[in-house]
């Protein structure tokens, strides 16, 4: 029995020797990196990751060891990682397409409708939270200017102030439903980096479909359906196909 | 002109002691064979290239003198363009006879010339034991047997080296042998080497025999080429055969009828060809161990390495060289300009290369130069290098890395340029765009890591949700605060007002009667009343004792506004003044009514 506890023990004492807190982690992986020896300070960051924590920081320093490990499919996909929480970051931005210029496939994107590549950079100026930030300010004036509207001593004032209440209302709205829409976004998994250095893209799920186009590392596809382990994607141009899940990985 | 004239005499002197000198200069040497056979006699001749004054001949210990010393003299003066040549030689010949097997040396002999002593060489002979064979005897063995047989010529390949590493430098050298004299060659085919770099560091245009001993054998050597090989692969090497037409010059075989009287007079030669074969031989090759540092320059071999600057001290725009210099034995050619890392403002133009390598029996060595011309741009303080160089030493079996020290370059302000225009206005300086350098990543974020486990985004979070019904409720319970205080107040006033208004009136009831039925005194006497009733009880005070003073003392006490408290003294002092005097008229009692029942309002609210 007394043997017992004390291996009990032992473990116990072994196992929060060998767990450091993420903080802890975090340090060291940072001053493994400033140190170059990237592949350590990838390890402490994939721990932090594996424990279940994330932060669009946690992404960005993963993208980097891997973009200086020469791994650029993993570093893509790390870096649109942490743009899904945040795209307005402008040092991911600069990496991410620093690392697009060192994957093979070149895809000319078809252009959006120019209303909504316009909205979506107003959308994508502003991370979610900083959004959301803007929402409760919003909604705020709107109040306080309601009770103005309602309360105040000259007809002018209260005039202003239900103009203005309007407004608020309005923004406050909009800078709520972007904040939705980017965790909306994140919560969607509809798209994936290719990881293999060549994958072939097939007409049909299987291996005997005629191979329509060969995709290299570090192409960003959309994910439309799924059967077993093939994935119907499409590509920036439109052109689809299918791909097995194998060969790449979900954002 | 005297000066003149002196200067051309010593002149003159000069050069005639100068060419005594040239005179003068003595050499004396020894030849002889290096090996003999023990029976057969050979010549031992020192020569000295002018006339001695003594001989010291050495001693021969191990050989018998058959003859000599047999001096000799020989003279000969060339005049070609002009230009007169003269040599002189005087000989001391010995012939001598080996006494028993084994090597022997003979010591330095020493003459004496224009005063001055020189000495020979000691030489040393071998003396093998002989088959009677001799190449000098040649004639009798070739005569005896009328062919040549395999012994009697051969081609060897030797290498200095069976065994290297990949880039390690060797000597190949292909030697004949022969005892048979050779009149010429044909249909020479040297190998190719295969797998390797190879250079051929000695060709001889006329083939030098040397006696050589063979298997106790001896026969006439020589060099027909000497290469450096430099393997390129790894593995077992194979250098081809080499063959050759050999025109031996044999006797023609005694006997038969048709010998003339001449022919044994004359001894009659015929030449055969004969092919030799130098058998091909493998060369192992190892590959060079792997954890090559990556400032290996792909050679190996002994090196040292220096580097310095042509000038450490520059103006801008001024060019200046960096020289690296590496030396040391292997193969020095082969070896790429170490790479230099320049600040980033210099202008860096194309490498000049100078090699000098020498190719000996032992393999290669020499010096190669390295100059990296280079223009700095800026002014400044730069630290250059340190330039590596890194090289597998054989013998340790091991990669070893130079480094020269840091090289420090002063770079002053330029100087030239606009030196033209120093007395104008300065125009400025040429504006340069920032270049970049290269593309790389930004840095990681290092500050907080803002880690989250679980929801990620603010918005749908519980404090979004609580800080957003906050907001509401906040709203909604200001809203109905102020709401009901304004209702509340709105009230009060009210009431108040109407119950002031009400009282006054109560009061003031009888005196309005008074007043429509237009009697003078009752009216004031009613109003006097009602004045001093409200302020009995409004005041609390006794009607018997109310008096001015009184009324106004409680009223200031009740912080009522002074100007009301005046009014209300008035309007009594009105009333107890009309109750005593005639009637002035219907107008000042209407005035006196609503003064008195404005009074009453205000004291109420």
């Amino acid at each position: 029995m007394k043997r017992a506890i004390f291996l009990f023990y032992f473990c116990v004492v072994l196992s929060s020797m060998n767990a450091q807190t993420p903080k802890e982690l975090w340090a060291s992986a940072n001053n493994l990196y400033s140190k170059a020896q990237y592949a350590d300070a990838l390890q402490g960051y994939l721990k932090i990751e594996e424990s279940g924590y994330a932060s669009e920081s946690l992404f960005y320093n993963l993208g980097n060891c891997y973009f200086k490990l020469n791994e650029i499919g993993k570093s893509i996909l790390y870096y649109e990682k942490a743009l899904k929480l945040n795209p307005s970051n402008e040092d991911l931005l600069n990496n991410l397409s620093l690392a697009k210029d060192f994957s093979l496939d070149k895809i000319e994107e078809v252009p959006d409708f120019i209303l909504k590549t316009w909205i979506e950079n107003i959308n994508y100026s502003f991370s979610s939270d900083t959004w959301s930030y803007f929402a409760l300010i919003f909604f705020a004036a709107t109040a306080f200017l309601l009770l103005n509207f309602r309360f105040g001593s000259s007809s002018r004032l209260r005039k202003i102030s239900f103009f203005l209440a309007i407004a608020s209302v309005l923004l406050g709205l909009l800078a709520g439903y972007f904040s939705l829409i980017q965790r909306y976004r994140y919560t969607l998994k509809n798209t994936a980096i290719v990881m293999k250095p060549v994958s072939t893209v097939r007409s049909s799920p299987d291996d005997s479909g005629k191979s329509l186009f060969i995709l290299h590392e570090g192409t960003k596809l959309e994910l439309l359906e799924e059967i077993g382990d093939w994935k119907r994607i499409e590509l920036a141009d439109g052109r689809q196909g299918w791909i097995t899940s194998l060969d790449i990985e979900v954002i | 002109m005297i000066g003149m004239y002196l200067k051309r005499v010593m002149l003159l002197l000069g050069s005639v002691v100068i060419s005594i000198a040239c005179m003068a200069q003595g050499a004396f040497t020894v030849d002889a064979p290096r090996v003999v056979e023990l029976d057969e006699s050979f010549r031992l001749v020192f020569t000295a290239n002018s006339e001695p004054t003594s001989f010291n001949p050495p001693a021969f210990s191990g050989f018998d003198v058959l003859a000599g010393p047999s001096a000799s003299t020989m003279s000969s003066t060339q005049i070609i363009n002009g230009k007169r040549t003269e040599s002189f030689q005087v000989s001391y010949t010995y012939v001598l006879q080996p006494k028993s097997v084994g090597k022997f040396t003979i010591p330095a002999a020493s003459v004496v010339i224009g005063g001055k002593g020189y000495t020979s060489n000691p030489i040393t002979i071998e003396v093998v034991k002989g088959d009677g064979n001799a190449a000098g005897n040649s004639e009798r063995s070739a005569q005896a047997t009328g062919n040549v047989s395999g012994d009697d010529i051969f081609m060897r390949m030797g290498i200095s080296k069976g065994r290297v590493v990949k880039g390690e430098s060797l000597v190949a050298t292909l030697k004949i042998y022969t005892k048979v004299p050779i009149a010429g060659f044909e249909n020479v085919k040297f190998p190719t080497f295969n797998g390797f770099w190879s250079q051929e560091i000695e060709t001889p245009s006329n083939i030098e025999f040397v006696r050589e001993t063979v298997n106790g054998k001896i026969y006439d050597a020589a060099v027909l080429r000497r290469y450096m090989l430099v393997p390129q692969q790894t593995g077992s090497l194979a250098v081809e055969p080499s063959e050759m037409i050999c025109l031996i010059q044999i006797k023609s075989p005694a006997g038969g009828g048709q010998r003339s009287v001449f022919d044994d007079f004359f001894e009659s030669y015929q030449t055969v060809k004969k092919r030799i074969t130098a058998p091909g031989i493998h060369i192992m090759v190892d590959a060079l161990p792997p954890g090559a540092p990556a400032t290996f320059a792909g050679a190996p071999g002994g090196k040292a390495m220096s580097a310095k600057l042509s000038r450490d001290t520059v103006q801008a725009n001024e060019a200046v060289s960096l020289i690296v210099t590496i030396s040391g034995t292997g193969n020095i050619n082969l070896i790429e300009a170490p790479k230099i890392e320049f600040p980033a403002d210099f202008e860096v133009y194309d490498v000049k290369i100078s090699d000098k390598s020498s190719k000996t029996n032992k393999g290669a060595s020499g010096i190669k130069e390295f100059e990296f011309p280079i223009i700095p741009r800026g002014s400044g303080h730069f630290v250059l290098g340190p330039v590596r160089f890194s090289y597998y030493d054989i013998s340790s079996r091991k990669y070893l890395t130079l480094s020269s020290g840091d090289l420090e370059l002063k770079v002053g302000k330029d100087k030239g340029g606009n030196s033209g225009m120093s007395s104008s206005l300065s125009l400025g300086v040429n504006k340069q765009a920032v270049k970049s350098l290269t593309n790389d990543i930004r840095y990681i974020h290092t500050g907080l890591s803002h880690l989250k486990r679980g929801n990620q985004f603010f918005v749908a979070s519980f404090t979004f949700y609580a800080l957003l019904a906050i907001i509401i409720s906040l709203f909604f319970i200001t809203n109905s605060f102020l709401s009901k205080r304004i209702e509340r107040n709105r009230d009060i006033a009210g009431v108040k007002n109407r119950r002031a208004n009400k009282v006054a009136r109560a009061r003031l009831k009888t005196a309005e009667s008074f007043l429509k039925q237009k009697l003078y005194t009752g009216f004031y006497e009613e109003l006097h009343r009602a004045i001093l009733g409200y302020c009995s009880d409004k005041l609390a005070l006794p009607l018997s004792d109310l008096s001015r003073e009184k009324i106004a003392e409680s009223l200031i006490k009740k912080s009522v506004k002074p100007d009301l408290i005046q009014e209300l003294l008035s309007l009594i002092e009105a009333c107890e003044y009309a109750r005593y005097a005639p009637d002035p008229g219907g107008v000042e009692m209407d005035k006196n009514y609503s003064r008195a029942m404005r009074l009453i309002s205000d004291l109420e609210v």
